[in-house]
């Protein structure tokens, strides 16, 4: 009988493809956007979760986020070595700048400059080279990203020159550096080779990061840090949650929750009040079935399959749509941090899942409940 | 002896409540035995189908009893009232109420769905079905490419594909034309007389009296009385 539910469901072809197109569309424009609204999450904590081995970060107060981080004055990195509860500290240097690529490409750029004694801060791995070979001054990395806006369309090799201000730097090799908020190149150095394109003169770390002592109270431990310099202390992730609550006030994340509502709202409606059309004009076929001894339970069956072989196909439909779209922006280096997390798709899916398959249980209900004997009748 | 296959006793059904209340069946005591066409006449809205729906297990009577082959339906748990139809029950309706997304086959095959058959079972034994009506070479084709005859006779097999105990139709010839009607007529006959097997039609068509072995006239929700008319062309 399910496949009679079926059968019936395909035959009548308009309402089952207007059916399929409106989840394919709902769950395309949902995930596109919760995709967006996913990656932008992702990518504005990408560079403080890059840095795996250093838990704890101090800076200005002023500083809200990883992109807008004002530089701490000199002096600083001693205080903060000197606290009780924090193992070690080093600088981190981060310098928003221009490069110019050897055929003339002028392109904003973030430099991160490491502490070149312990090299903490660099991204855990290296797609090409080591960390190693940019120790030397006048050396850095690229994030794949990066090097695809630096040398457009040109093949990957190493070293190649950049200019930055009047230095000349040689590029010796590659990070798997996350993709950041800003969409720009992220350049991994020492911090030697960072101070040379420092124009700030006694302001030369942005960060200073390091490891709490085992067993310490991390919040304690940060209010000395506090009271001691006057600058703000957090673990990696309260630093992560005051980027998102800054990044939340700036409204941008309301506008794609708006957006994802209405895929939500106009996918459930059009698909349920086609299916309600759907049924009422299949009632008396169902009727018929009732009246030839299908129990209720399997009408509400065949009904309630009717209903998930459209959410399946649709569903589908409008992944494989995502997924294709999202591939094609991320190959853009630009957008390279867009893409679609498995459980924004698997979560999408089941939100509109959800609110359909209820409505489809009280429509199957409710022709389950009919009174057969329509069928005499019409 | 066998208990009849239908006997209906004092079965009164309204409808509504209040100023709209109406009393459609007033009281029906009637009887349909097995190995005979019992035809159910009378003039349009006396309530000859509400009273067999009331017989089909459909409608429940406000009052009275009816039972099926010596079962009485209002005892009866839900469930197996659901099971007796499916299993001893074979519908005509005068619309045919084929499944348009269906096969002429699958059609037929319906009732043998229902009650959980294989699926490849089913279809053979419907072919089968349908051969012997005369379709066997539409079994693939949608029922809307047949013409009405074709359709109620399509409609017939599914009736009685299951080879129920009972076979109820509802105006099955009302639709058709003269000659059309009386071949589904003669089909019905032919097939579904059988000495265990009682076949009872709603019509209120007189040209196709002749296949009854009684008639119960209704009329205004109560029978007014009974004819035998191969009994009187005998006597
Ligand atoms: N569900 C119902 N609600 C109200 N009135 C009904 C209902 N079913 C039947 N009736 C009324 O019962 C009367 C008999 O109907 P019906 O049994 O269909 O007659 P027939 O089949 O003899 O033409 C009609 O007047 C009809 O309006
Ligand atoms: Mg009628």
């Amino acid at each position: 009988m399910i496949r009679i539910a079926l059968t019936m469901l395909r035959t009548d072809r308009a309402k089952c493809t207007a059916m399929i197109l409106a989840v394919t569309f709902s769950v395309f424009l949902m995930q596109n956007q919760c995709a967006i609204l996913a990656s932008l999450y992702r990518m504005m904590t990408a560079q403080i979760d890059d840095v795996t081995d250093a838990p704890l970060w101090v800076m200005e107060p002023d500083t809200r986020c990883f992109e807008q981080a004002k530089p701490v004055k000199d002096g600083t990195l001693e205080r903060v070595r000197s606290r009780s509860g924090v193992a070690w500290a080093v600088p981190l240097l981060k310098i928003d700048t221009m490069a110019r690529s050897d055929s003339g490409l002028l392109c904003t750029v973030t430099v991160m400059g490491v502490d070149e004694a312990s090299m903490v801060g660099l991204p855990s791995r290296f797609r090409i080279g080591q960390p190693e070979a940019i120790r030397p001054a006048g050396t850095c990395a690229v994030d794949p990203g990066g090097y695809a806006q630096l040398f457009p369309g040109e093949p990957v090799h190493f070293p190649r020159r950049i200019r930055i201000l009047d230095e000349s730097l040689v590029l010796t090799g590659m990070t798997e550096a996350s993709a950041p908020f800003t969409g720009f190149p992220i350049l991994h150095c020492s911090r030697v080779t960072a101070l040379r394109l420092n124009k700030a003169e006694n302001r030369t770390a942005t960060f200073i990061i390091g490891d709490f002592t085992p067993g310490a109270n991390r919040a304690a431990v940060c209010e000395s840090i506090t009271a001691a310099t006057g600058l703000s202390a957090m673990d990696r992730a309260g630093f992560g949650e005051m980027a998102r609550r800054f990044y939340n006030s700036q409204g941008v994340p309301r506008l794609f929750w708006i957006t994802i509502a209405i895929g939500l709202l106009t996918g459930t409606a059009i698909t349920a009040q086609t299916f309600s059309m759907f049924v009422r004009e299949h009632t008396t076929q169902l009727a018929v079935c009732r009246v030839m001894g299908v129990t209720r339970a399997r009408i509400i069956a065949m009904v309630l399959c009717q209903g998930l072989f459209v959410l399946s196909i649709g569903c589908a439909f409008g992944t494989g749509l995502t997924a294709i779209t999202t591939h094609a922006a991320a190959s853009e280096p630009f957008l390279r941090g867009i893409v679609l997390p498995p459980q924004v798709a698997a979560g999408t899916c089941a939100a509109l899942a959800a609110i359909t398959i209820a409505a489809v249980t009280i429509m199957a209900r409710r022709v389950a409940l009919m009174d057969p004997a329509i069928v005499f009748r019409s | 002896m066998n208990p009849p296959a239908v006997h209906c006793h004092q079965i009164h059904r309204h409808f509504g409540n209040g100023d709209t209340r109406v009393h459609v069946l007033r009281g029906i005591d009637f009887t349909a035995a097995s190995g005979q066409i019992t035809f159910l006449a009378g003039p349009s809205g006396c309530g000859k189908t509400t009273l067999i729906s009331v017989i089909a297990g459909l409608l429940q009577p406000s009052s009275g009893s009816v039972s099926l082959f010596g079962r009485d339906l209002a005892s009866m748990p839900p469930d197996d009232a659901v099971r007796l139809r499916r299993k001893d029950i074979g519908f005509v309706f005068q619309q045919y109420h084929l499944i348009p997304a269906l096969s002429v086959a699958e059609n037929v095959a319906v009732p043998l769905l229902a009650a959980s058959m294989k699926r490849r079972d089913a279809l053979e034994q419907a072919s089968a079905i349908l051969d012997k009506l005369g379709l066997g070479d539409r079994l693939h084709q949608p029922p809307a490419r047949l013409s009405g005859g074709q359709q109620q006779r399509v409609a017939l097999a599914r009736a009685l594909v299951h080879q129920p105990r009972l076979v109820i139709c509802d105006e099955p010839t009302a639709a058709l034309d003269h000659e059309t009607g009386h071949r589904v007529m003669e089909l019905l006959a032919a097939s579904a007389v059988h000495p265990d097997r009682a076949v009872l039609v709603v019509s209120h068509d007189n040209r196709i009296f002749h296949f009854a072995d009684a008639i119960a006239h209704m009329d205004d929700g109560i029978i007014t009385h009974i004819d035998h008319p191969n009994a009187t062309t005998t006597a």
